[in-house]
């Protein structure tokens, strides 16, 4: 039967996946096909799955990254045991003074229930198209583009950001003030990075980043470095 | 089955008008019936571009207000008889139609011709919404700068949001600038937008020259944006026409300059 190749475990952190490790990866990867066009409930929109790391090489983990993805899957290599149980060290500070009216309303309108599931941010949006100008994405979760963020887009989450594709727009994470939220594009050259209450403009002469980049808060400061994905 | 096709633009001075204008003498050149609506109530000039705005007796407006049938209001032009303009008036202003009201008009002339082509105002007010809601597919034109492809995104963002297939012309491109690096190229301008591109009109003084005689360029033999438009009407007409690379000013050229040749 096709359904010992593959199994999903759930677990309070997400959905793992295990499978066999004597079978062929390409069974295995025709397997997860199967069970993903087959609109099994495990695959909702924005579901995620992950892996224990160690288990494929990393062009393995791509392959199943990009299957997933096309099913708006998002896929995830990390130690299902120790999930990452996000700070709220900026919780109490007050909001930034320029910030944007979206920003505070979801900031209060969030906050309490955001305090009893910690989980929030676990939730995934997922946009399967290219945001545009004048358009806003907002949510409480992380939020994954599969498409471009154009000049002019605002993307706002109480988690993580991730887009695959150009980020050219206004990209704001941890929202609520979560300073543990990152943002990750193909080619990051946003008008403006905000994380937490942070702010941060790129300079106006910068060049085409030449690949995936990430965003994140360290030491007080938003940094940008290069990532493999 | 009629074809009806909305010319939009979101930034006003970007060529809707000089499009839809001719579009619409092409596709009559080539054998089609058909019909052009003006939509930019107050601010009318499709009638200027085609020469035919001493020819107008009723409007859309009376159309609307059901003084007239929209048959009354449609003016022929003077050379193409298959080719019709229903003007729109320019004493009122562009809350005189309602889209729900354009929807309907548009549905009754669908019968009757081969294409029908809409002439959108400038912005994304009410105007917009009247002119979108008839049409089967849009026709989004943008020039080679910063502001008219943002506002060219922002309108194609709102054209997808109701199920509009876009196809995308750009207009008024200077082949000298793109090769000297001063002006968007075609594939930063892909870049943002990512539409199909079915035009690529280079920058020719005498679209103003066509636009003063009410002749479009479409019909000019010696000229390159007519020519660029020529290749619109094919594509529009499902042919497979290849971009044609532009002419850019050579040495030669300039030295004809020079010696005043």
């Amino acid at each position: 039967m096709s359904e010992d190749i593959v199994k999903l475990k759930g677990s309070t952190f997400g959905i793992q996946l295990v499978f066999d490790r004597k079978v062929d990866f390409s069974v295995v990867k025709d397997d997860i096909r199967k069970k993903l066009e087959s609109g099994s409930k495990f695959f909702k929109r924005g579901t995620v799955i992950s892996i224990e790391p160690g288990i494929l090489t990393q062009s393995e983990e791509d392959e199943l990254r990009k299957l997933f993805h096309q099913h708006a899957v998002l896929f995830r290599v990390e130690k299902i045991e120790s999930p990452r149980i996000p700070k709220r060290a900026i919780m109490n500070k007050s909001p930034q003074p320029n910030s944007d009216d979206a920003y505070k309303r979801a900031r209060t309108d969030n906050a309490g229930q955001l305090i009893k599931k910690p989980s929030e941010e676990q939730k995934m949006m997922v946009i399967n198209r290219t945001v545009r100008g004048g358009q806003e994405i907002n949510s409480t979760g992380s939020i994954l583009v599969i498409g471009n963020v154009n000049p002019g887009a605002q993307i706002i989450a109480g988690g993580s950001i991730d887009v695959r594709g150009v980020c050219r727009g206004l990209v704001h994470a941890g929202a609520y003030g979560d300073s543990t939220a990152f943002i990750i594009a193909d080619k990051l050259m946003p008008t403006q990075i905000r994380i937490a209450d942070r702010i941060a403009q790129p300079p106006e002469d910068a060049e085409s980043p030449t690949g995936a980049e990430k965003a994140s808060i360290q030491n007080g400061r938003i940094i940008i470095e290069t990532v493999e994905r | 089955m009629s074809e009806v096709i909305v010319i939009t633009s979101g930034k006003g001075g970007v060529g809707k008008t000089t499009t839809t204008a001719n579009l619409g003498v092409g596709l009559a050149i080539r054998g089609k019936k058909v019909a052009l609506i003006d939509t930019d109530t107050g601010l009318r000039n499709l009638d200027l571009l085609l020469g035919l705005e001493r020819r107008i007796v009723y409007t859309l407006v009376d159309v609307v207000q059901k003084r007239v049938g929209y048959g009354q209001a449609l003016v022929r032009h003077k050379k193409y008889t298959d080719l019709f303009l229903l003007p729109t008036s320019q004493v009122a202003d562009k809350t005189a139609i309602d889209p729900q009201e354009m929807l309907t008009i548009v549905q009754a002339m669908r019968n009757e011709f081969d294409y029908i082509l809409i002439d959108c105002p400038a912005g994304i007010e009410q105007g917009f919404q009247t002119a979108v809601i008839g049409a089967d597919w849009a026709i989004v034109v943008t020039m080679p700068e910063i502001a008219a492809v943002r506002d060219a995104d922002k309108i194609i963002g709102k054209l997808q949001s109701e199920n509009k297939n876009i196809k995308l012309v750009v207009n008024r491109i200077r082949p000298q600038m793109v090769k000297d690096g001063t002006m968007l190229d075609m594939t930063s301008i892909d870049d943002i937008l990512s539409v199909d591109c079915i035009g690529q009109i280079p920058d020719d003084e005498k679209v103003v020259d066509s636009a003063n005689r009410g002749i479009p360029v479409v019909e000019w033999k010696n000229s390159a944006a007519g020519s660029a438009y020529r290749d619109v009407v094919s594509r529009v007409l499902g042919e497979d026409v290849p971009f044609k690379p532009f002419e850019t000013e050579g040495f030669f050229t300039r030295l004809k300059h020079v010696f005043g040749h």
